[in-house]
């Protein structure tokens, strides 16, 4: 479609990265290594810790994929898909169980949650769909289809895995991209009827443990010191902050043990009761720009695989955070989603430093197009 | 190409838009959050604070030292050792499988059995996690040391230091002798919502029968809390604050416990079951109060407790029992004061006037016998109080009516409880005509009046009842008994004067002095000896069952059968100090053998008074040794 142009060298591509993406992330990722030090009773060892080491490597592999050129994403993008489908039907008959829930595969020596995979391969191979789709096809029953075809296979496979959390993901990061590439809303006013109608035929499906946290979430005062207690002693912390905090290590909550899951999903509260209303706002207010920056970026991408892709990578990253916030603080059900950088935890970080560095490798597209247009 | 790059265009173009749209739709989502955020922290976020708050502390009775009990000499009756006792913090932690297995483990450490472990399951069932669980009390320091070197193993089980109430070492025969005054502490049965919050400790033990559980508001003392910071798990971090409990005050009884002892010893050398009582005519105080058989109080407090109440509660001869406040007797002629006294006030009777006796008396078609079966030919209130000739006594009563003695009975005490500081008194009973017709379905019958008026029948008393009868008898005055010593705190009251003639009341104590002075007195054996201070009694004999006319005497008749012994007395006549009440049960005759423990008790009392008011400064003594804590009055 265009003109062949010389790539970017790597010391080009480095230097014409979109830094406000790592800047943004290292201090998002220092607030959650801040965090978690008061979250395990004031030690940086061993937990965050680990986390720094963890942020930096992935820090180190968002930079290594922000240098591979789009094209070769562009290229990976049906194979990941596939593979990363392939082992995620693959989990039932070879996964590992855990905590009820068969998530992770072994790999000689290696533990893989195709889940993970299937993050970025759902993504990319969205963008990819709709580079290639011509202007006003993706309104189009078949592509409509093909692309719910897309997002509907993984959302199911992890829904039975079980993984509510995940398969909301997949959900919200498919509706916003099929929403960005253009489909018609009626598709969205149809699918809302539909789900609305599927919504009694879906409750009958759902484990025992998701009927529960739903019930749970609609009056977590029934069981105050069981099921409903991890949203009850959050709703507590969250109060005990008030506007301006406990102050660092002295939220009593945190400090005490109350607030379950504290290094993990339940982090926020614990920056919500030692920094009060305003920590959590600034906190919100990082994310907001982080994703504020790849819209951005997004805007600015000449093709269509290039824009959908950091877009895409943009509502998976918007995704985790309001689903994450909007859980603990009563809003939606629990649902076991990490927030992103902050939370402990390893596959999730990498997936989404990968996720980045593909949307700078984006971002640079951006600018190689600009020095292409110079030529057309 | 051109169409491409205008395509390509308007797809940049739509992609845009539907950004923005998109991006809008985030800021929305992210305000949204915002909004919750102000709303959960900013606004509801003090009532939550408070929520905290109460998630973070928790405030703890820490329940008083109970106040001991002392004897009238000071001498320190009932103690509190320090015990250890293990404790499981169960909130929220174990269930029903898991705690059988920590007791299971705990087993041997602690030496559980079987049968108690299932026990303290159904006790954990029962309170639910919220309290915490008492396994063991009272270990040894071998079996608290075994606990900390594993203290590891058992994370949710904590070792805590209390009081165990028990009666002082040393004490020999007054341990057993003060046993029923002092009473026994127990566990808290219930604890209503309003209560003193420190009845909801656990292993709190408060008093449960004697001066323990009579006079228990002040022994107790006023619960201190203090308030901690405890973890999700409940276990204490640390202590925020503190208000230390008002430890319980000390109770200074009126019996010396060397002089209850001698009493106890003398009742036991005559191998009697029975008991004494004297009081302090003058103040109430009561002087003795010994009731026989007795236990040992320090074993209900050692390590085999539980089969030391078991065989106690067992004992046909009711060891447990406080005959003087809890043992229910017929009154037997002793009942012949209050017939006496409630004629001459009604004016049915003149002191002067002589009624016939022939050993048996016809009244409403019914035969009435006199215990002496010669009779007493003719009887005036001197001699028929003298010799107890039941055939006067008939006659009295009959004329009275049965309502006039019970008023009396209750004038003289009978009938009632006192607030004597010791719990578990029995009111015993006087029958009344409106009493009849409310438990019976046939009214009153005149025969009963006249049983009633000799103290048989329904009438019922217990020994201290008997003592304040005759005190007041003595003073003329409605005296009150307390167990407790009087102080400068709490000085004795003034009792009221009776309502009752006192010609009558002179006529009457004139009887009493003929029983136990004058030739054909039944109650000579109470007497002191001649130019020594003069008594005054009056004998009974309470019938166990009833008598037929061939059943003579009770010599032939077996033990349980006999009749109980009854005396009661005061002394100095002239100048009274001391009443007393002596039941012997199964004793026969009241005047044979009752008189002379009378006798021994009342020279033993007014003897050791001697003593002190040569000594004085023995007497300052005794208030003087009552111990760090604040001897306390009796109660109202």
């Amino acid at each position: 479609m265009f003109a062949p142009c010389h790539s970017l060298s790597f010391a080009e591509r480095f230097t014409r990265l979109n830094w406000f993406v790592p800047a943004l992330v290292c201090l998002i990722a220092a607030i959650g290594a801040v965090t978690l030090t008061s979250a395990t009773g004031g030690a940086f060892a061993p937990w965050a810790a680990r986390h720094t080491l963890r942020c930096a490597a992935g820090l180190v592999v968002m930079l290594g994929c922000a240098l591979v050129p789009l094209r070769v994403w562009m290229a990976l993008a049906v194979p990941a898909y596939i593979a990363a489908l392939a082992l995620l039907i693959a989990v039932p008959f070879a996964g590992a169980e855990a905590l009820g829930a068969k998530r992770w595969l072994n790999a000689g020596g290696l533990s893989i949650q195709p889940s993970e995979i299937m993050k970025v391969a759902l993504v990319l191979v969205l963008a990819r769909l709709y580079g290639v789709l011509p202007q006003g096809a993706a309104s189009r029953p078949h592509w409509v289809a093909l692309a719910l075809l897309l997002i509907g296979l993984p959302v199911v496979l992890t829904l039975r895995q079980p993984d509510l959390g995940t398969a909301v993901l997949f959900a919200g990061i498919g509706g916003g991209m099929l929403f960005l590439a253009g489909t018609s809303l009626w598709y969205y006013a149809a699918g809302a009827a539909g789900l609305v109608a599927l919504l009694p035929v879906a409750a009958a499906h759902l484990a025992d443990y998701q009927r529960k946290r739903i019930e749970i979430f609609l009056d977590p005062a029934s069981d105050p010191l069981g099921a409903g207690y991890h949203i009850t002693q959050a709703r507590i912390a969250l109060g005990n902050g008030g506007a301006s905090g406990q102050g660092y290590l002295q939220g009593s909550q945190t400090q005490l043990d109350f607030v379950p899951e504290k290094m993990t999903d339940f982090i926020f509260v614990t920056i919500g009761e030692e920094w009060g209303f305003a920590g959590a706002c600034l906190v919100l207010a990082l994310y907001a720009a982080l994703i504020g920056v790849l819209f951005a970026m997004a805007l600015k991408g000449r093709t269509a695989f290039a824009r959908l892709l950091i877009a895409g990578v943009a509502i998976s990253l918007s995704v985790y955070v309001v689903i994450n916030v909007a859980m603990v603080t009563g809003l939606v059900p629990v649902v076991g989603v990490p927030l992103p950088l902050i939370s402990y935890g390893g596959t999730s970080l990498i997936t989404l430093m990968v996720a980045l560095g593909l949307a700078l490798s984006a971002g640079l597209e951006e600018e190689r197009e600009t020095l292409a247009g110079g030529r057309r | 190409m051109r169409d491409g790059r205008c395509n390509e265009q308007t797809e940049a173009r739509q992609f845009t838009r539907r950004a923005l749209g998109l991006g809008a739709g985030q800021v929305a989502i992210f305000a949204g959050l915002a909004a919750r955020l102000y709303q959960l922290q900013v606004l509801e976020g003090t009532a939550t604070a408070a929520l905290a708050q109460g998630n973070r502390t928790r405030q703890i009775a820490i329940p008083p030292r109970r106040g001991r009990i002392l004897d009238a000499t000071g001498e320190v009756l009932t103690v509190n050792r320090e015990a250890f006792r293990v404790v499981l913090q169960p909130r929220r932690v174990l269930d029903a499988g898991e705690l059988r297995d920590e007791l299971r483990r705990l087993a041997p450490l602690v030496g559980i059995d079987r049968d108690e472990q299932e026990r303290l399951l159904l006790v954990a069932a029962r309170y639910g996690r919220e309290r915490p669980l008492l396994i063991a009390g009272n270990l040894t320091f071998d079996q608290v040391a075994a606990l900390e070197v594993h203290s590891l193993e058992f994370p949710f089980v904590s070792v805590e230091s209390t009081w165990a109430r028990t009666f002082a070492e040393g004490l020999g025969t007054k341990a057993s002798a003060m046993a029923h005054i002092a009473g026994t502490v127990g566990a808290v049965e219930r604890a209503a919502l309003d209560d003193d919050p420190v009845l909801r400790v656990s292993d709190m033990r408060i008093g449960k029968t004697g001066v323990e559980a009579g006079m228990e508001r002040e022994l107790r003392g006023i619960a201190g809390s203090a308030v901690v910071e405890v973890d999700a798990h409940g276990r204490q971090v640390r202590l925020l604050r503190e208000t230390a409990p008002r430890e319980g005050r000390d109770v200074m009884l009126a019996v010396d416990a060397g002089q209850q002892a001698h009493v106890m010893e003398r009742l036991a050398q005559d191998k009697h079951q029975g008991c004494v009582v004297a009081i302090d005519v003058a103040t109430g105080e009561v002087r003795l109060m010994a009731s026989l058989p007795t236990y040992d109080p320090l074993a209900l407090t050692g390590a085999q407790s539980r089969a030391a109440w078991v065989a106690l509660s067992a004992d046909n001869t009711h060891p447990l029992l406080n005959r003087a406040i809890a043992g229910l007797y017929p009154p037997g002629s002793t009942f012949k004061l209050v017939t006496a006294l409630a004629a001459l006030k009604a004016a049915v009777l003149d002191p002067k006037e002589k009624i016939e006796c022939w050993g048996e008396v016809t009244i409403a078609g019914h035969l009435f016998r006199c215990w002496n079966r010669k009779g007493h030919k003719v009887s005036d209130l001197h001699k028929g109080l003298r010799e107890s000739c039941d055939c006067y006594f008939y006659e009295a009563a009959r004329r009275t009516g049965m309502d006039a003695i019970a008023g009396m009975a209750h004038e003289l005490g009978l009938g009632q409880t006192f607030n004597a500081g010791i719990a578990q008194q029995k009111a015993g009973l006087i029958p009344s005509r409106s009493w009849k017709r409310f438990h019976s379905r046939t009214g009153w019958l005149i025969g009963e009046t006249l049983l009633s008026g000799i103290g048989q029948g329904y009438v019922q008393a217990t020994p201290l009842q008997l003592a304040v009868m005759a005190a007041r008898v003595a003073t003329g005055r409605a005296v009150v008994p307390t167990l407790l010593k009087h102080n400068k705190a709490r000085p004795a009251p003034e009792f009221a004067a009776l309502d009752i003639p006192p010609a009558a009341l002179a006529a009457v104590r004139r009887g009493m002095v003929a029983v136990v002075n004058e030739p054909g007195g039944t109650g000579q054996s109470a007497g002191f000896d001649e130019g020594e201070v003069l008594v005054a009694g009056k004998t009974g004999t309470s019938q166990v069952t009833a008598v037929s006319a061939d059943h003579d005497l009770n010599r032939a008749v077996k033990m349980s059968e006999r009749d109980h012994a009854v005396f009661v007395a005061y002394a100095p006549a002239s100048a009274p100090r001391y009443a007393i009440a002596v039941l012997l049960e199964h004793g026969g005759g009241g005047g044979a053998n009752a008189g002379p423990v009378v006798r021994d008790c009342l020279k033993l009392l007014l003897d050791q008074d001697a003593a002190r008011a040569k000594t004085p400064a023995a007497m300052g003594r005794s208030s003087a040794g009552a111990g760090p804590n604040a001897v306390t009055g009796a109660p109202g």
